[in-house]
């Protein structure tokens, strides 16, 4: 035989990192070899024979000696048998867990290219439900829920945020920088969220961030750069359009036209850009897109002694306005954000039984914004400016003044320019602090541990602002010539930049726990492990006068016992209160229980699937959690006087205070509870299938809601009683595929989360018709009327005739005329009023989310394509967003009722224009079906290319090098056009969100 | 015996761990305003208690383009709201375009009435543990007609405090009864969440009768002019206030909304199950009262008594100068122009502007006689069509502003299209009249300048004209004739109108009651046009359901070269309901309070 040695170096396909510890293996002898910190390992193995790589959580893999060298890429196990997911207060191997708990990798979040976690979790986590309100840099976090919703308390349905097992605010966890982010886990029932007692009833969403590991330094260096655009833009008409609109509303509304025929013709052929102006503003205030950046250092490793990990990354984020900065100007009132983090996690081994550890986090960030001005509102805003108000500059160079409106405000360019901007800034810090002792000297398996984490957070703003600036407007004569008018204002020169700020928060968090943790196994068979946690936190918000910490505190006991890791029970409670209850109803009891059973370690289930299933459980749960969260006051249970309104006494004038009584307490207030229950079965087949699904029902009571039946008699504002209840079920869960062919790997993993929620009881008063009750319909259920097409010329004429069986009229404003829009009289009382207003669509939220990702691999290259999508919800544009005289005019505008329109019979999808805007067509006052949509929408959420340079073209002081790139938001699908808005905007809104963007990025990662 | 030691110190740390955490922790949260705190066993001042007491003055109704900014009288025959079109709360209330369901939250504010009511109650049931220990006097030294040296009563303050509550609570009362007729009757009962709300409403008559015992119980307690300090309490109400307060509540109790022509025979919520005339007569009397101890018109001397002020433009802006004696009760709304800006002519900019809010119509306009107090072809003076503002009643002049006027040191174009009449705002004053009253005398000024602006509940030419007006129709009318005429005649020669080689102003003591009802009904309209009086008037004199029978009607100028042509033109016809007599009571609490009765007609 001759000695051919083998040399190479095994990384993990999912990033390229090199894998420490894998056995090398020759095939049929007992050569073996593992590799080190770098990956590398060298083993005696002739050409021809076959090298078994086997690594824990990866698929082994054979391969033939073909030469000296050999690098090989391990593909992580499709079962994720061994995976360990993150829970409260510590760590469950999945297998074994009774809870129903889903996770994602921190290498996963990376391939999104957003600055905001919750961004990134999207359609990739079974329960998780999103929405992506607006798209303003550092503003842009998705509201998010788990498993929908089911309080009907707004702010109630929240979900608990713990970092690194210290509690986070919503605004906090969108600051995280990805980069620092092990894995993010979400507890969804009462088993792994009883813990958390009065605060978990909404689900919690763990995440834990990445600690160094044994080994030599290894620094990443991540640098990314992308555009952002966004996904849709408004399409307003020009003044040719808009003034035709203009004038038929007025005649429509028996008034003069507003433009002659001359005006109409200048607007026609652009003749008299500055007497007649046609100004698409959209277009002039934004540009197509704009930058972002990421970049990130880390360097973590460590010793027997001492782990690290520090990791630094400055976000940057830029708005979409274009720069009209002027000579007098060089303030930036763009929209944008910056942010920089900083992570610092120290693990030390000071004993052998002691271990202490210090995580030291800092984020820093800027928003700026215009200032007072939301530049996409105002756009959309008929009363602050038409098509025709100002030429965008002045032919002198001037500014221009928005002639023909109320405000005579100077144009959005000129007040970009000139105007000033607010800007926030923020300051995070966090330290947390532990020290864990084994305590093996009393019982082999107890150890302690006591944690001090601290955080702090003030946020201030700044304004540089200036109220006063000239602006002109140019009468044109049409020839080309004309003279300059000033504004009545009667500003001549520029005013002085004024400087104002405040704090928007200053908030102090101290929270101290103290955990004793058991854990044996006895016989090889019994698995026993217990903790007991005592937990005390305290918050000051100092802004808001509110000085007086808010105080909470609590016990948590977990137990748990494994029989062969077959059989398994877990117990959960927590026995904790809040103070905004008073004394006698300040702590509660949250029980819950888990149990599973894991089939497929049966040995007559082995025999009978041996090939076939690799892992079986059948697990379930049920418990009590609850929620603290409550709306109004904080004492609610205390009867406050208050300072109230003024008067002005004596026959001078002098102005006195009042002080007047607050809403009446409520003694017995208390905590929400809900009751969970949960069904669950994990499955994981032929080595590349895995499944999940979880069926769940949550009933929630103890709700406080404002009783609906008390008389206005009674004189005062009364609190929230703990009456309301509802019920939220559903099931979610998830289905994946994995499989590897030599270099080929592929994987695919569908994702699916339904939800429905009803309100079984909340105090509402008889309601005289049924249609009226809102108990047994979801939380935010919308009502309204019911549209029922447009009232004809013949109908107008049956109702001034007072025909029977005329078509009902609404009972207060104007009176209706041929086209507007009709709505059903449910009570058959000849009128449209408030008794006419049922249930419509659905609530905002929706009800069902999917995710499906595809991803494979060949050689260096990685692909990973997500499709995510919203189903089951509706939504309504109002107001400046779609209402003529409120919005600009819109494309929908043209296909009006008209009558001769009417009598060509062609498409109708919009009712008579009218500029009085107390008609039955008006959205805000008469909202019906007309303006909802019923919506879903699918998103080509992400994609993700990324090539990993083979290690022979690196230089030798590099350990990897990816290139990659990623997109956002790329293409959307959805079912309706009929506003120009982004699909996921809330409901009854003036669209003047800003708009959500996609974006395409660029990086570069490297390992050293 | 290691590890029980450390088992031990463990134990020990856990515990230290637990207690440390209750010293720096309040029970209750001590940082917030209790009623103990309001109503201090230790406050001799009554500092805290006042500043409640403030809080429900707040309650008062602040009649300055109050209803969704416009006047209440913009929901009568007397004016239109400039947005018309874009029908605000009082084209509603004018047009009945409301229902049980679907209120005009600005005007049927039900519950603010009794969230009102409980301040008061809960300020009557604590003030007294308050221990004022300054006394006070409730009135300043006067001489009286016999020269005699009057001295007021001194006592704690506290009572007086007291005494205003219970009169702010009947003021609320009667807001509720004037709109809804009979309501609950809470007393001094202040509700906890867990009290039977389910109130049925007492009758009109109880009402009534409990307002006025209540402004019995207090007058004596209340502080009496001439107030001892008026720069500190002039806005509170008076001995005086009390008694005109109550003049009014009989006055209306005697109307025939609520006297013998009620909205439902038999039905006791809206009114009395009789008739009964005497009810004119004791509503006389209690103004007869007011003028007997309180008239000043013939001497100045007297600081505790009433006159009309001289000058016109000063009543709402003045309350205690040497020649204003007029105002009763009144609200101060401080000092400023929004009188001015909310209603002055459109068409001017800067200081100058106004928003034109407020259009009185040419019913309103027709309604002031000649300048001899006769009507049109009655007068000495003819009315030309062609300058129909010439040799008319002064007041005229002062409650409107029309094309012509002289304000702001200009001549008014309110034409359509006119310099003070632009269609800029693609709105037109569709009248050509604007509100005049209640500003300051702008009329040679360059801009709005600061006055302060006095809301005003009582004064002392609305005694006058319901004396008169109950008089007339009192089975003592005959004897009451002389005061009739004599009170009248008062209002008259203040008002600029010649007083005639009789000396009577254009009156006629051979009237009949019918039509000296017509004309005192007129000279109410004119006088106290705006001041929240018309709305509620044309309700119980029944005679809403007759005057909407003629359209709201403006005026159309046409300004020629040589001479500008006037022609009235109809803007608006309402349909009048009778169910619009009084207010559909809330459809949610007739719906939560299985007790409550809907008024007649709105519940369906």
């Amino acid at each position: 035989m001759m000695g051919q040695t083998v040399s190479g170096v095994v990384t993990s396909s999912d990033d390229g990192e090199p894998l420490i510890g894998v056995t090398v293996k020759v095939k049929g002898t007992q050569t073996a070899a593992v590799t080190d910190i770098d990956g590398r390992y060298t083993i005696a193995a002739n050409n021809g024979t076959h090298l078994l790589f086997s690594y824990v959580g990866y698929t082994e893999r054979e391969m033939v000696v073909r030469g000296a060298t050999l690098d090989v890429t391990l593909q992580p196990d499709a079962n994720g048998l061994d995976e360990v997911v993150v829970v409260g207060y510590g760590q469950a191997k999945r297998i074994t867990l009774t809870g129903a708990v889903s996770a994602i990798n921190g290498k996963e979040l990376q391939k999104v290219p957003v600055s905001s976690v919750q961004n990134t979790l999207a359609g990739k986590l079974p329960g998780f439900f999103s929405q992506q309100r607006s798209g303003q840099p550092g503003k842009d976090a998705s509201d998010f829920f788990i498993r929908g919703v089911s309080s009907l308390n707004g702010d109630g349905n929240k979900p608990l945020i713990i970092v690194d097992d210290v509690e986070y605010t919503y605004e906090q966890l969108s600051q995280i920088n990805i980069n620092e982010i092990e894995s993010i886990s979400i507890l969804k029932d009462a088993s792994t969220t009883a813990i958390y007692g009065i605060k978990g009833a909404n689900g919690v969403l763990v995440v834990k961030t990445r600690r160094g590991e044994d080994g030599h330094p290894r620094i990443n260096v991540r640098v990314e750069s992308g555009l952002q655009m966004p996904v849709r833009t408004p399409n307003f008409l020009g003044s040719y359009q808009t003034a035709q609109l203009v004038n038929e509303a007025y005649a429509n509304d028996g008034m003069q036209p507003m433009f002659t025929d001359a005006d109409l013709e200048h607007f026609r052929t652009g003749d008299d850009p500055y007497g007649h102006p046609d100004v698409n503003w959209y277009d002039e205030i934004f540009k197509s897109t704009a930058q972002q950046s990421n970049a990130n250092v880390d360097v973590s490793g460590g010793t027997d002694r001492l782990k690290y990990f520090v990791s630094v990354g400055y976000f940057m984020q830029n708005g979409l306005v274009k720069d009209f900065g002027s000579a007098n100007t060089d303030v930036n009132s763009n929209y944008l954000y910056r942010r920089f983090n900083y992570r610092s996690n120290i693990d030390f081994q000071v004993t052998n039984n002691l271990t202490m550890r210090l995580d030291v986090t800092s984020r820093f960030m800027n928003i700026n914004e215009p200032y007072n001005l939301n530049a996409t509102g105002q756009i959309y805003s008929w009363e602050e400016m038409h098509p025709y108000s100002a030429p965008v500059i002045n032919p002198d160079g001037s500014w221009a003044y928005l002639y023909d409106t109320s405000g005579r405000r100077p144009t959005l360019n000129a007040r970009l320019a000139n105007s000033g901007y607010r800007r926030t800034r923020r300051n995070d810090n966090n330290l947390l602090y532990s020290a864990n002792w084994k305590m093996d000297f009393i019982t082999k398996g107890l150890s302690s541990n006591i944690r001090v984490a601290y955080s702090t957070i003030d946020e201030n703003w700044r304004s540089v602002w200036r109220s006063e600036f000239p602006t002109y407007h140019f009468n044109s004569d049409g020839q080309g010539g004309g003279y300059y008018n000033i504004n009545p204002d009667h500003v001549y020169t520029n005013g002085s930049y004024a400087v104002t700020a405040g704090t928007n928060t200053a908030r102090k968090d101290l929270n101290l726990q103290a955990f004793l943790n058991y854990a044996r196994v006895f016989n090889e068979d019994h698995d026993v492990s217990g903790m007991l946690l005592f937990n005390r936190e305290s918050t000051t918000n100092e802004n808001f006068g509110q000085k007086v910490p808010e105080k909470f505190m609590g016990m948590t006991l977990k137990l748990g016992y494994k029989y062969k890791n077959k059989y398994l029970v877990d117990f959960n409670a927590a026995y904790n209160g809040s103070d905004r209850f008073s004394a006698g109803h300040r702590y509660g009891l949250f029980p819950a229980i888990g149990a599973g059973w894991v089939i497929s370690e049966e040995e007559w289930f082995r025999n009978l699937f041996e090939k076939s299933v690799d892992h079986l459980k059948i697990r379930s749960s049920f418990g009590i959690v609850g929620s603290d969260v409550a709306m109004g006051d904080r004492y609610l249970y205390n009867q406050i006087y208050e300072v109230g309104d003024t008067y002005y006494f004596g026959d001078r004038a002098m102005n006195w205070q009042g002080y007047r009584e607050g809403a009446l307490g409520n003694d017995n207030v208390t905590w929400e509870k809900a009751r969970k229950f949960d069904i669950g079965i994990d499955l994981n087949l032929w080595n590349s299938v895995s499944i999940t699904f979880d069926y769940f029902y949550d009933h929630r009571y103890d709700q406080l809601v404002y009783r609906g039946d008390i008389p206005q008699l009674i004189g005062i504002g009364t609190s929230p009683v703990n009456v309301a209840k509802t019920m939220n079920r559903g099931f979610d869960g998830q289905v994946g595929y994995r499989k590897s062919w030599g270099d080929w790997s592929f994987n695919t993993n569908f994702v699916f989360s339904y939800a429905q929620n009803r309100i079984l009881f909340q105090q509402e008063a008889m309601q005289r018709f049924p249609w009226l009750t809102k108990t047994g319909r979801p939380i935010n259920q919308p009502f309204g009327y019911t549209w029922d097409g447009f009232y004809t010329p013949e109908e107008i004429a049956a109702i001034a005739a007072g025909t029977e069986g005329a078509p009902a009229v609404p009972v207060s404003e104007t009176p209706v005329q041929a086209g507007d829009l009709k709505y059903k009289d449910l009570n058959e009382d000849g009128v449209i009023d408030d008794y006419d207003k049922q249930a419509i669509g659905k609530p905002n939220l929706p009800n069902t989310t999917l995710g499906w990702t595809i991803g494979g691999s060949w050689k260096g290259f990685t692909l990973s394509v997500l499709f995510q999508g919203s189903f089951n919800y509706s939504f309504s544009v109002v107001g400046t967003g779609i209402e003529p005289f409120k919005s600009q005019f819109q494309p929908l505008h043209l296909q009006r009722w008209t009558q001769e329109r009417y009598e060509n019979g062609e498409e109708i999808n919009f009712p008579r224009l009218t500029s009085n805007p107390t008609t039955v067509n008006a959205a805000e006052a008469y909202m019906s079906d007309f303006w909802l949509v019923d919506a879903w929408y699918i998103r080509l959420k992400t994609i993700d290319l990324s090539y990993d340079l083979p290690r022979k073209v690196l230089p030798k002081f590099l350990d990897s090098a990816r290139l990659y790139m990623n997109a956002y938001n790329l293409f959307t699908w959805t079912s309706y056009d009929k506003y120009q808005q982004d699909p996921e905007i809330s409901t009854n809104t003036a669209g003047d969100a800003y708009m959500n963007q996609r974006v395409l990025n660029f990086g570069v990662a490297l390992g050293f | 015996m290691k590890s029980i030691k450390n088992t031990i110190l463990l134990l020990g740390v856990l515990f230290a761990f637990t207690t440390a955490c209750t010293d720096d922790y309040e029970s209750v949260p001590v940082d917030q305003y209790t009623i103990e705190y309001v109503f201090s066993e230790t406050d001799s001042a009554g500092v805290q208690a006042v500043r409640f007491l403030n809080n429900i003055y707040s309650s008062l109704p602040n009649g300055y383009n109050r209803v969704g900014s416009d006047f209440l009288d913009a929901a009568t025959d007397d004016a239109v709201s400039l947005y018309m079109d874009a029908d605000p709360d009082v084209s509603r209330l004018q047009s009945g375009r409301y229902t049980a369901s679907n209120q005009v939250s600005s005007d049927m504010n039900w519950g603010t009435w009794y969230a009102a009511i409980r301040k008061c109650n809960i300020f009557i049931n604590n003030i007294d543990r308050v221990p004022f220990n300054t006394p006070y006097t409730n009135s300043r030294e006067y001489v009286d007609e016999k020269g005699n040296s009057v001295t007021g009563e001194s006592r704690p303050i506290g009572s007086s405090y007291k005494a205003e509550a219970r009169f702010l609570r009947a003021f609320f009362y009667f807001q509720l009864l004037e709109r809804y007729g009979g309501v609950p009757l809470v007393g001094d009962r202040v509700f906890d969440i867990n009290d039977n709300l389910e109130l049925p409403r007492n009758t009109f008559e109880e009402c009534v009768n409990y307002i006025i015992s209540e402004l019995d119980d207090i007058q004596d307690s209340l502080r009496s002019l001439p107030m001892r300090d008026a720069t500190a309490f002039a806005h509170a109400p008076t001995k005086q206030a009390c008694i005109a307060f109550k003049a009014r509540v009989l006055l209306y109790a005697a109307s025939p909304l609520f006297n013998g022509n009620t909205l439902e025979p038999g039905n006791p919520y809206v009114g009395y199950t009789d008739y009964d005339a005497s009810r004119w007569t004791k509503a006389a009397e209690a103004a007869k009262d007011f003028i007997d101890r309180y008239d000043g018109s013939s001497s100045m001397m007297n600081r505790n008594k009433f006159r009309l002020a001289d000058d016109y433009y000063k009543i709402f802006q003045n309350y205690f100068s040497t020649d204003t004696r007029e105002v009763i009760f009144f609200r101060n709304n401080g000092s400023g122009t929004s009188v001015e800006r909310a209603n002055g002519p459109l068409g001017f900019t800067g200081n100058k502007l106004g928003n034109g809010r407020t259009n009185p119509t040419q019913n309103l306009v027709d309604a002031f006689v000649m300048k001899d107090g006769k009507p049109r072809g009655e007068s000495k003076y003819t009315y030309d069509p062609q300058h129909p503002y010439d040799n008319r009643d002064a007041r005229l002049e002062y409650t409107v502003l029309h094309q012509g006027s002289q304000w702001l040191n200009t001549l008014l174009d309110t034409y359509q299209g006119g310099t003070n009449n632009p269609s800029g705002s693609g709105r037109y004053n569709r009248t050509s009249y604007y509100l005049g009253k209640f500003m300051n005398d702008f009329k040679m000024a360059n801009e709005y300048g600061s006055h302060t602006e006095l809301w005003v509940y009582f004064r002392y030419a609305e005694i006058l004209l319901n004396f008169a007006e109950a008089a007339n129709e009192s089975d003592a009318r005959d004897a009451y004739m002389n005061d009739i005429m004599k009170y009248l005649g008062i209002l008259r020669k203040r008002a600029g109108i010649e007083a005639g080689s009789d000396g009577l102003y254009g009156l006629d003591p051979t009237m009949s009651r019918e039509a000296l009802r017509e004309v005192i009904h007129n000279e109410r309209r004119c006088e106290l046009a705006f001041e929240e009086h018309r709305f509620f008037d044309i309700r119980r004199w029944r005679e809403a359901e007759t005057i909407f029978q003629q359209p709201l009607q403006g005026m159309q100028v046409v300004k020629g070269t040589t001479q500008t042509a006037y022609t009235p033109i109809d803007i608006l016809t309402v349909n009048w309901t009778d169910k619009m007599y009084l207010y559909p009571i809330p459809y949610t609490e007739v719906n939560k309070n299985s007790n409550m009765v809907q008024n007649p007609n709105w519940n369906e």
